[in-house]
């Protein structure tokens, strides 16, 4: 008498495929999340609209992966390539690879269980964050840039948002807010449909 | 004229990888390049929309910049800025996109010598982005029989119950097929631990050489004004 | 090559006191067919599952016994390598692909071993020659059809060359025309002297290929037959199996076509404005059904359909006909603003061909309640009951079995005030005495008022429960008929596609 299904290559395809499921579920939600960005009140909101959103399907990929570590690294890392081709630099896709060996660390530490996930959730909410940074980072040249195109009225707003590292701040915090909010309500889920499901291991 | 896969992605990357901080110069000369790539495949339609739409947009900013619109007005005006901004790497994005198939894409990176663990979650996600809007779509039109619509009365009481609806079956018959493709893979050899190859056949040529040299001089041309890379 | 399972018993779980396999025994000579029939959850899929090597390298459980393909034994062999023996096509067409073009496709098999690309590109082209597939080459496997994409599956599989061919219900999405061609590709491998092995509920188009059949019960191999000694026991023993029957041209002989028996009626609700006029009409018209993408040439061509109050009519036609089409401008989900207003006029509603599309709570009961406006939870178990689902009244309903989602998709539509219910595919991959149920509890909406339209290929399913048939054909309504006297009509259509 033997069991099946232990740990190996075969069992590594499953994960891979659930990486580039999930993955791909979470560039469309984030995508989603984000365009309420676009009013540009609720830019600072938007990073809390998106982990809430994709706070759901995470948990459910927390929990059937079987490789936390290698997982979160990668679908961290295929999210910061993605968006490396559309503008954000390689220093962008270092800091998301960071992010995920620090989210699949926290899921192997606590072995996967609600504090584990949360935190998890938390850096990997750091993800969409972090693509504002360039606003900050780089703000000389790109108000050198715009004053060539803009009028200076405009230049005072932007020097004023960056003046100061408070809306950074804001965004990463709002962002790990709605991981948090997102994690309870993605605990409740995941106790009302997919553990009874069966979906969940 | 068809180009190597990696030339494609250096391309992609010289391009946008810089659309924040380098000035309009670098990345008309992306666009440049761009345009004259599309028109030798017989894409001239898009250039052609592309460009005036372009040049429409950058004679309406020049417009507007002495106008004084109060704060609002500029806030939208600087939204629809960074906008305009993300049109050129569109442009080269688009190239990208459309004259490079899956396989010849997987050719390269397995020539780049990036491991399967990285290439098949790739394959899987490009491939499934069609299924997650068939699925959604599905969904959506099961919730319209019901009578759960975005903007009713019932949404705005509850809208958690409405992300609950929209998730949770899209979750479950995405997870299903999840599983379902992932038995199909196995079964028919995928692994980690062997190489794959491919049927694409991929190369250097003279082109590609061209390309890749013109992206340097104007990478390094800008090199002073491009800040930590 | 042979195949031998020896004393296999399995089971999912961590203990083998619920094993699916009990010491289960079966030898496979090198060049047989051998199709694996018996009641859904008797454990056959779990065999070809052994077979491929699924288990007990993928699946988790407990397992005993051994599986040798040849003379090695499956448990020292990687996937990798089963797999280069060993070809396996799944039930479900949609998952199976995992690139975008069918010519990657083609050559995926053959690239995951590692194959040279000279090689690779000669198998492809012997495959699509001996399958005919010249016309899918260089398309998009998204805008192929469910049987065209089970072909590039099998050709995919074909081209890395294995010696066995293991398929699990490869007909269950399919219509008649592609199960015919399904047919001619399991019998040129069996002529190329390849082992094959089929897990089949419509056992009717193995009937000139297969060795034998075997009827997994209990997890165990209860019997064997060839498929002649099966279709001389006659019909009443399949059905008693619960098997479909073997060969169609003898399905007007069974036993148990009563069209109009009395059954219980299902409370129902409706909308008060259509209940007024209900009663008086013999049938429900809907006008001006035409519809295409992007103005190019229309998908569907029909002035007007005609559908007998209170029956069940069955739809029929190849696919790509635009019966799924027609469903959905009927039940409004696409259309003009006109189509989508007359949906609403006469209350339409589609069961979906995966019903986990239309599953959103959390309970049975709370499914039946969201779309009733008011909500009246007595008359929502009332609506259960009548559906054989009040026991379940509190269990999610994403974890109840196919058949009994399909019913609390029915319930919910019930309750959502619906007079004219579209069913798409509701009895594909069902065995025969689930095919029975789904069709005593159509018959049941029927009696309490409901009109019934039901998109099929189970020529078994229409002659049980349906009174009427239209046929279709590239968007247009070709005949209209009642089934009582017709029914050879019906049979000749269908065997001869």
């Amino acid at each position: 008498m033997r069991t099946t299904g232990k740990k190996s290559s075969n069992t590594l395809v499953r994960d891979l495929v659930n990486v580039g499921i999930f993955g791909a579920l979470y560039l469309v939600l984030s995508g989603i999340g984000a365009s309420i960005g676009f009013i540009p009140a609720f830019i600072v909101v938007s990073t809390c609209a998106v982990s809430l959103v994709t706070s759901v399907p995470l948990f459910l990929f927390f929990s059937k992966v079987e490789r936390p570590l290698l997982c979160c690294v990668l679908i961290c890392t295929l999210f910061g390539v993605v968006m490396m081709f559309s503008g954000h630099g390689i220093s962008y896709g270092l800091l998301c690879v960071i992010y995920g060996v620090l989210a699949g660390l926290s899921l192997k530490l606590f072995h996967k269980n609600f504090v584990g996930c949360l935190l998890a959730n938390v850096m990997i909410s750091f993800v969409p964050s972090s693509m504002m940074i360039p606003l900050w980072s780089s703000t000389e040249e790109y108000l050198a840039y715009c004053s060539s195109v803009c009028d200076s009225a405009y230049i005072a707003h932007l020097a004023e948002l960056s003046s100061s590292y408070w809306p950074l701040i804001g965004l990463f915090g709002f962002g790990a807010a709605g991981a948090v909010v997102g994690g309870f309500v993605a605990r409740r889920v995941m106790k009302k449909h997919f553990e009874r499901i069966g979906l969940a291991q | 004229m068809k180009l190597d896969p990696r030339t494609k992605l250096f391309l992609a990357l010289a391009a946008n990888g810089m659309i924040f901080t380098a000035p309009l110069v670098y990345s008309l000369l992306m666009v440049v390049v761009a345009s004259i790539l599309l028109l030798l495949e017989g894409k001239w339609k898009f250039v052609c929309t592309f460009f005036f739409v372009y040049l429409t947009a950058g004679f309406f900013f020049d417009q507007v910049k002495n106008l004084d619109i109060g704060t609002s007005g500029t806030i939208i005006l600087a939204s629809l800025f960074l906008m305009y901004r993300i049109m050129p790497a569109c442009a080269v994005l688009y190239y990208v996109i459309t004259t490079t198939k899956v396989n010849e894409f997987l050719a390269c990176m397995s020539r780049m010598h990036i491991s399967n663990k990285v290439t098949i979650p790739l394959i899987v996600m490009i491939r499934f982005f069609p299924t997650v809007y068939d699925e959604s779509r599905a969904i959506g039109n099961a919730m319209r029989m019901r009578g759960i619509r975005l903007f009713s009365l019932r949404t705005l009481k509850n809208p958690v119950a409405f992300l609950e609806y929209r998730l949770v079956p899209l979750l479950v018959s995405v997870t299903k097929i999840g599983d379902e493709l992932s038995i199909a893979a196995v079964t028919r050899g995928l692994s980690t631990d062997t190489k794959r190859t491919c049927v694409a056949k991929i190369g250097f040529r003279w082109v590609d050489f061209v390309v890749i040299a013109y992206c340097l001089i104007v990478v390094c041309a800008f090199f002073n004004v491009i800040p930590g890379l | 090559m042979n195949i031998s399972l020896k004393n296999i018993s399995f089971s999912y779980s961590d203990s083998l006191d619920d094993a699916i396999l009990k010491n289960l025994n079966l030898e496979i000579r090198s060049g047989e067919c051998v199709v694996l029939a018996g009641e859904s959850g008797c454990g056959k899929t779990t065999i070809s599952k052994l077979i491929n090597g699924l288990i007990p390298h993928y699946h988790s459980g407990t397992m005993d016994g051994d599986v040798l393909l040849g003379d090695k034994n499956t448990a020292d062999m990687t996937l990798a390598e089963i797999s280069r023996t060993v070809g396996s096509v799944f039930q479900n067409p949609r998952s199976q692909f995992f690139n975008i073009d069918t010519d990657c496709e083609l050559a995926f098999g053959c690239e995951n071993l590692g194959m040279d690309p000279e090689e690779i590109k000669q198998r492809v082209a012997n495959v699509v020659q001996e399958f005919h597939l010249e016309h899918l080459l260089g398309r998009s496997i998204f805008n192929l059809s469910g049987g065209e994409k089970q072909k590039i599956a099998c050709a995919s599989v074909s081209a890395t060359g294995p010696e066995i061919f293991v398929l699990d219900e490869p007909s269950a999405n399919l219509d008649l025309k592609t199960i015919a061609d399904l047919k001619e590709i399991v019998a040129r491998w069996k002529k190329a002297g390849k082992t094959v092995i089929v897990v089949e509920h419509r056992l009717y188009y193995l009937r000139d290929i297969a060795d034998r059949i075997c009827y997994v019960k209990d997890g165990q191999i209860a019997h064997e037959w060839t498929p002649a000694e099966l279709e001389a026991k006659g019909a009443a023993y399949a059905s008693s199996l619960g098997l479909r029957c073997m060969n169609l041209g003898m399905l007007n002989g069974r036993e148990g076509v009563i069209l109009s028996e009395a059954c219980d009626v299902i409370v129902s609700h409706t909308c008060s404005e259509r209940q007024r006029g209900r009663l008086a009409k013999q049938s429900i018209m809907f006008d001006n059904l035409t519809f295409s993408y992007h103005h190019k040439h229309p998908i569907l061509d029909i002035d007007r359909l005609e559908l007998p109050c209170g029956q069940i009519t069955a739809l029929i036609g190849h696919n790509g006909a635009g019966k799924s089409t027609l469903a959905q401008v009927l039940c409004g989900l696409q259309g003009s603003w006109h189509q989508k207003r007359a949906a609403r006029k006469h209350g339409t509603y589609l069961i979906m061909q995966d019903v986990n599309h239309q599953l959103f709570t959390e309970s049975v009961l709370d499914e039946v309640l969201l779309g009733m406006k008011p909500q009246d939870e007595n008359l929502a178990l009332e609506i259960l009951e009548g559906l054989n689902l009040k026991q379940y009244a509190e269990n999610h309903p994403m974890a109840l079995s196919g058949g009994q989602k399909q019913r609390v998709a029915i319930g919910s539509g019930i309750s959502s005030g619906c007079d004219v219910v579209v069913f798409d595919e509701p009895t594909s991959g069902l065995d025969y005495r689930q095919m029975l149920a789904v069709s005593a509890t159509l018959k049941k909406l029927a009696a309490s008022g409901k009109t019934l339209l039901v998109i099929t290929h189970d020529p078994e399913f229409i002659l049980n429960s349906c009174q009427s048939v239209i046929r279709m054909e590239h968007g247009k309504i070709v005949e209209q008929y009642s089934l009582s006297g017709h029914e050879n009509q019906l049979i000749k259509t269908m065997v001869e596609c």
